[in-house]
Order: structure tokens, then sequence, then C-alpha cells
């Protein structure tokens, strides 16, 4: 199965979070299938970018996207 | 979850993270940066749902714990404002002296070298905040 989740990049002490389509099985490996958008909340307002077509592709082909994942995707009005 | 309670762990973390016992790092870095839920961080170790909830509620206890009692994560939030405010100011103050000065001919107005100097100073505290930032 295929997660959408948030997952941490960015230096120590400056926490920037990517979207990405992973399995679910290989979550801790660093590799993902594709990256849906991402998420810097060091700026100030926070810099969402989701790609609406990718997400929409995703969620089509079952993937399940985590709770905050899907909270980001409903402030975008993707869900 | 939301996202910001994340960044909020994610930075308590990174500062106090060597304090917390093994399994709560491990906990904290599969929840807060690898964003699993609590079942799958159990799977992932062999425990409980409840031992991983447990294990995170502990460690987040703990690193506001020490955030009150240390405030670094608020220090360094703090200085990064002060710090993007100064880098604002040059950037004013260089861009109007430039224009001030971008009418005299080159090194013909006492008032012109006395301006590069001064940006030329600007410029290397900018550097300074840069290096900073990195």
């Amino acid at each position: 199965m295929v997660k959408i989740r948030l997952k941490r990049m960015g230096a120590h002490k400056k926490p920037f979070y990517r979207i990405v389509a992973a399995d679910a099985r290989a979550p801790r490996d660093g590799k993902f299938i594709e990256e849906v958008g991402y998420y810097n909340p060091m700026t100030e307002p926070a810099d969402v970018k989701i790609d609406e077509e990718k997400a929409q592709k995703w969620l089509a082909n079952g993937a399940q996207p985590t709770d905050t994942v899907k909270r980001l995707f409903k402030n975008a009005g993707i869900l | 979850m939301n996202i910001d309670e994340i960044t909020k762990a994610s930075l308590l973390y990174d500062f106090y993270g060597q304090l917390l016992s093994r399994r709560q790092r491990e906990c904290m870095e599969l929840y807060y940066e690898e964003n699993l839920s609590l079942s799958e961080i159990a799977d992932e170790f062999g425990i409980s749902r409840q031992g991983v909830s447990d294990a995170l509620k502990n460690a987040v206890r703990a690193l506001n714990d020490y955030e009150r009692k240390l405030g670094l994560v608020n220090k360094l939030q703090k200085t990064n404002q002060a710090i993007a405010e100064i880098d604002s100011i040059i950037d004013q103050v260089v861009g109007s002296m430039t224009d001030k000065y971008a009418d005299y001919g080159t090194d013909t107005a006492i008032g012109n070298r006395d301006s590069d100097a001064v940006v030329d100073k600007l410029k290397r505290v900018k550097d300074i905040i840069d290096n900073l930032e990195d």
C-alpha cells in the first residue's frame, strides 16, 4: 500500500517537511516514490505547496494520507 | 495531530532530544519526523500501541519541561526574528545610500567615498548574518 506522509528534511533546528508518496512497508529507508508537495514552517507565514494533480492522482490510486497530510490537503481544498 | 504540533515537537527534539531515553528518541523520530502512526511504530518495535503512546507522552512532557526551564527554542526564535529585522534594515540603508549617491560621478565627492565605505561595512555585516543563518 502507498501512503502519503510528511517527511522531515531540513537541517538541525530548521525543520522542513516534504509531503511524499511512499510505500507503507518501507517508510524509513529515505526512499519515496514521489514528492507531492512541501511545508516550510520556518517562514512567516508558513509556506505550503501542494501539487494538486499529483495529490489527486495518488488519492485516486488508493494511497492513504496520514491524518496530518489529510489536514493539509483539506486546508488546500484538495480533500 | 496538526502540523504546528509536529513542528514544535521536532524543534524541541532538536534541542533536547539527546536528553531522552533511546526508546523515546526512536519513537519521537518515527512519529514526528517520519509521520508514522502509533500502530506502525508499535509494529516496528514489537511493543504495544499503548507503549508507544506512553513513550511519546513522556518524551513530549520532558521536552516541554526542559524548554520551560531553559527556553532555548524561544530564544532561537527571538534571535532569528531580530536577525531578520536587522537584515532588512541594512538592505533599506544600503538601498537608500546607493540611490542617493548614484548621481554623483565616481569618487568625486567626499560623500560618495564615505558612503562606499559604509556600504562595504554593511555588506560585511550582511555576510556575518548570512553565516549565522546557515
